[in-house]
């Protein structure tokens, strides 16, 4: 990647974007102290400012350091490129479970979800894609239960077990 | 307030409340033990599940949590060399080199007694000082509330890890979460987009879940588990019980003084925002090489140096939920978080807290004191398995985490936002992490932004725009005094000699 673009320099950019998200709904405020009062924009002003101001010191910070070295990252010996698949596949993983327990309820999300998550981190560890589903089974069988009688059965909250 | 403490002790022998301590210590001593999880992700776990108890069975149990965890972090850092929670790094140093001397029982043992003693007189300092320190509290007026705030917002920040500006544009960003939803003083909506969930703002439960669990189990996500089979290279024994007493010799040599000194150390940082058991066991350490007869020993086996960590580490829990209890003033992220459990039971930390329900908080106060005896009894009755706690599958415990987390937002509130709320939180929580941004600081403004700006506006509003208003009461001064003296002392002048050497 360029220089220029580095994925510090990316990331304040990024931030710097939500920013101006944020400072579109300030600028849709009445002005501090229009009616002599603070008012609701007084701090989310200062805050915008900030950020405009710390991502552009981080940028500038950036451009003006030595090249950094590029560093080998450690590597998974059964998933190549576990630093970007990883997050994507918890990511994912997450946010399919809260799609199945909208429609399918805690018994069937919990379950999947957590059968998923043990899966890829049980084969991460071994590589054994038959031992690392009978586990990841065991421990899916065991978490939905457990979740099921603490939340529901010992402290009494709510949850659609079957679906919303 | 004798008689309430007295009672809060008695509520200890009811068996529900008792067994909540017991159930929150042995989940602090797990989660305090393996690398990567901490008390602070036990008790944001735990966050959802106290709705369903009683006030003081929650806080009793945040409690055992609290001292569990804080000292379990020297567990794996004495017998692997890799500290199950921040606070066990500086135990770690003394600690593995005793192992690999053949003493691991016997560093257990004096990490255990180190840790117990100085919870006691952090529970002691704890019961002593807080109604003293809510009554000069419950004397500040608005703008010394702003300056207050602003002591805990600047330390929190100045502290964190890493690039001061990434902790404050860290800290920006909690404050910006916490101003989405109603005004706080004006009955209008900010930062919604049309959107009635996000009017009535994002929770404390889904920022607290989303930045430390969801963020922990994406950042293991992306961790070879290559890299801690490669760590583990202590050998694992199996010792008798009793070899983890640890001998008089070894008692005499660290010292009684000299542990509570340590413990005094720890307890006065715990008061400080942003202090925090890391620093506490680091001062303490330095402090205890200082004075020590032998300084030669530390960082090569020395008991004296794994007492002073051990002991001052386990007395900032006391220290600790003094200005929280008081003032209302969370110093750290575990602090924070208990801020949560109060909020969620009604009742709002601050210098009229321990006046009004002082027999509901009184359990807490008695729980730190057992619970610390309980860390001493802990090594002798688990010391055998505390050897084997970081083997533990990852592929459970992740699933586990995953599963309690996003269940525990949707139990506790409801809502299917909220936890799409928290999933969002956790993913740029990941990415401020992998860019090397603080996320305890986003964490302190989310909880302290609404004080931060009432605050402020308030004291505007009386001054008519006027900020010297924060320069009329002589407790605002000393406030800011202090900031600007903190940052003297942990930014400008460290700095100063970085740039002079």
């Amino acid at each position: 990647m360029p220089r220029l673009l580095n994925g510090q320099v990316l990331f304040a950019l990024g931030l710097a974007a939500m920013n101006t998200i944020y400072a579109g709904q300030v600028a849709a405020m009445d002005r501090p102290f229009a009616t002599g009062e603070p008012g609701p924009a007084f701090l989310p002003m200062i805050l915008c400012g900030f950020v405009y101001i710390a991502a552009a010191w981080i940028v500038i910070a950036e451009f003006r350091a030595a090249p950094a070295v590029r560093s080998t990252r450690d590597a998974s010996d059964t998933i190549p490129a576990l630093h970007v698949i990883g997050p994507l596949v918890a990511i994912g993983l997450t946010a399919l479970f809260i799609i199945t327990f909208f429609y399918a309820g805690y018994a069937v999300a919990a379950a999947l979800y957590t059968f998923l998550i043990a899966l890829f981190f049980n084969y991460e560890t071994t590589g054994a894609p038959v031992r690392s589903a009978l586990i990841a089974l065991a421990t899916s069988v065991g978490v939905t239960l457990f979740g099921w009688l603490f939340f529901v059965k010992l402290f009494d909250l709510y949850l659609p077990v079957w679906g919303a | 307030m004798i008689s309430e403490i007295a009672q809060g002790f008695a509520a200890l022998a009811h068996p529900m409340t008792f067994l909540h301590l017991v159930g929150g210590f042995m989940l602090g001593l797990v989660f305090g033990a393996i690398p990567g999880l901490t008390a602070t992700l036990a008790i944001a776990l735990l966050l959802p599940f106290t709705f369903g108890m009683d006030v003081s069975d929650a806080l009793v149990m945040v409690a055992g949590i609290y001292m569990a965890g804080i000292y379990a972090g020297s567990i794996t850092g004495i017998t692997l060399n890799i500290p199950g929670a921040p606070s066990g790094a500086i135990t770690t140093i003394d600690g593995h080199a005793l192992m690999k001397r053949g003493e691991g029982t016997q560093a257990l043992g004096m990490s255990a007694l180190a840790s117990a003693l100085g919870g006691l007189i952090g529970a002691v300092v704890l019961i002593a000082l807080a109604q003293p320190v809510s009554a000069i509290a419950l004397m500040f007026q608005t703008p010394d509330k702003f300056s207050l705030v602003l002591l805990a917002v600047v330390t929190v920040t100045i502290v964190a890890s890493g690039p001061l500006i990434k902790a404050m544009m860290a800290m920006a960003l909690g404050l910006m979460i916490s101003t989405v939803g109603i005004d706080p003083m004006v009955p209008v909506g900010r930062f919604d987009f049309g959107s009635y969930h996000l009017i009535e703002g994002i929770g404390l439960l889904p920022a607290v879940i989303g930045l430390f669990a969801v963020c922990e189990m994406i950042a293991q996500s992306a961790a070879p588990s290559s890299l801690q089979k490669a760590e583990a290279v202590a050998k694992v024994v199996r010792p008798r019980r009793r070899d983890f007493l640890p001998t008089r010799a070894h008692i005499r040599e660290v010292g009684l003084i000299a542990t509570v000194k340590s413990a005094l150390i720890g307890v006065v940082i715990g008061m400080l925002p942003g202090g925090g058991a890391s620093m506490a066991s680091f001062i303490a350490y330095a402090e205890a090489k200082r004075s020590a007869r032998a300084p030669e020993k530390f960082g090569n086996g020395s008991y004296e140096g794994l007492a002073a960590s051990e002991s001052a580490n386990n007395a900032m829990c006391g220290g600790a939920v003094i200005p929280l209890l008081t003032m209302g003033i969370p110093g750290d992220a575990v602090t924070a978080i208990i801020f949560g459990v109060l909020l969620i039971h009604g009742l709002v930390p601050g210098p009229a807290l321990l006046s009004d329900n002082l027999v509901v908080i009184a359990p807490m106060f008695a729980a730190l004191f057992v619970a610390s005896i309980f860390v001493f009894l802990s090594v002798l009755a688990f010391g055998p398995v505390y050897l084997r706690l970081s083997q533990i599958n990852r592929g459970v415990l992740y699933g586990f985490i995953a599963m309690i987390s996003m269940v525990g937002v949707y139990a506790s509130s409801f809502s299917f936002f909220q936890m799409w709320m928290a999933l969002a939180i956790g993913a740029v929580a990941f990415l401020l992490r992998s860019f090397g941004y603080p996320v305890v600081p986003a964490l302190m403004g989310v909880i302290l932004g609404p004080y931060f700006e009432e605050f402020l506006r308030r004291s505007l509003i009386v001054s008519e725009g006027d900020p010297t208003i924060f320069l009329r009461s002589p407790a605002s001064v000393v406030l800011l005094a202090l900031t600007a003296l903190f940052i003297w002392l942990l930014r400008v002048r460290p700095a100063l000699r970085a740039a002079k050497s």
